[in-house]
């Protein structure tokens, strides 16, 4: 458990450190792609816990779904159609769904081990 | 369940999620920033590109007043330059004159030749005519024509014959003079006690003379040809 953690916190690390500006007319399409991989994380959690995890899945997921989002704000953005929202709303129901389910499957772990 | 394969799969995607959450991160920083920095910046912008107008405006100001005030100094100089011109020209007899001044007309004796006396000394001469001018302007003549013939610096009067050259013109009594001064003066310089109409009235020589409120002399009609002077460089530029 605590490698991917460490993971994490060595990106955040990175991404703080090195000297690339990202900018800021890509940073919409940063966000869209941040907010599917975050879709995918919690999905992959819930996966997880309800011991359906697929590795290949997980990751084809993480990394398509984000470039996906990203390259179809960009096409909607060429195409005048605001596609960004559409992935907004899209990745934050899916997100929460996620949080929800796993909140859901934390406490019947929790309450299968009290009894 | 979970080989070692899958965890570093993990550890990698939970690194790129990591990555794309500072580098968001850092992007939201920046346009926040930048939102807030936008209209200040936008002034400053508008501010100098005022001030560089501005400052080519005055630039074309001070080239504009100097062309001006060159301009200006140049009509002083082109005025003053045409007022020196005229003043020569009036001299040089090169233009028409008019102002007040006498008419002076002289001509032969009407008086019967009596037996033994030299009819010379009954006609008028060139020397008479010289008498006259030479008086008229010791009184203050500013312009003089004899006959029509504007006296300029090279007029010659002289004896021609019968006639009387005048700017190489023959011309033939009665002369007539017409000069511009001041008309009181000019006669009296003519009448004067054993002047020139005296004397010239002791033989006979008609001179009347007659002040005018205006005379006009005529411009110097011939050619200005100079074959031997040229101007010597005077001083100064």
């Amino acid at each position: 458990m605590w490698i991917p953690l460490a993971a994490l916190v060595a990106g955040v690390l990175l991404g703080a450190s090195i000297p690339l500006q990202v900018p800021i007319f890509y940073g919409r399409y940063l966000s869209v792609a941040l907010l599917a991989a975050l879709d995918s994380s919690f999905g992959g959690l819930r996966a997880g816990l309800e011991g359906k995890y697929d590795n290949t899945v997980f990751i084809t997921g993480f990394f398509l779904n984000a470039l996906l989002a990203a390259g179809l704000t960009y096409v909607g953005d060429r195409l005048g159609v605001e596609l960004y929202f559409a992935a907004l709303v899209a990745f934050g129901i899916r997100i929460f769904n996620n949080l929800g389910a796993i909140r859901h499957l934390l406490l019947a772990a929790w309450r299968k081990r009290q009894r | 369940m979970r080989t070692k394969g899958s965890q570093v799969a993990i550890a990698l995607v939970m690194l790129v999620l990591g990555l794309m959450l500072a580098l968001q991160y850092r992007v939201q920083q920046r346009a926040a920033s930048d939102l807030a920095h936008r209209r200040t910046e936008e002034l400053v912008e508008l501010l100098q590109k005022s001030e560089t107008e501005r400052r080519r405006l005055e630039q074309e100001l001070a080239e504009v007043r100097a062309t001006v005030s060159q301009l200006a100094q140049g009509q002083a100089a082109l005025s003053a330059l045409q007022e020196e011109l005229a003043k020569a020209q009036m001299l040089a007899g090169l233009v028409p004159v008019k102002g007040p001044g006498v008419t002076v007309t002289m001509d032969d004796s009407k008086r019967p030749l009596q037996k033994g006396q030299d009819i010379n000394a009954f006609l008028l001469h060139d020397e008479d005519v010289l008498r006259v001018v030479n008086e008229l302007f010791a009184a203050g003549a500013e312009a003089m024509s004899l006959n029509g013939q504007r006296v300029i610096a090279t007029t010659e009067v002289r004896c021609a014959g019968p006639t009387i050259s005048v700017n190489r013109v023959m011309t033939a009594p009665p002369i007539v003079i017409q000069a511009i001064g001041d008309p009181d003066v000019l006669e009296r310089a003519l009448r004067m006690r054993g002047g020139v109409v005296e004397a010239l009235s002791f033989w006979g020589i008609e001179v009347t003379v007659k002040k005018e409120a205006e005379v006009t002399v005529p411009a110097y009609a011939g050619s200005l040809r100079f074959q031997f002077g040229r101007v010597a460089q005077t001083g100064g530029k």
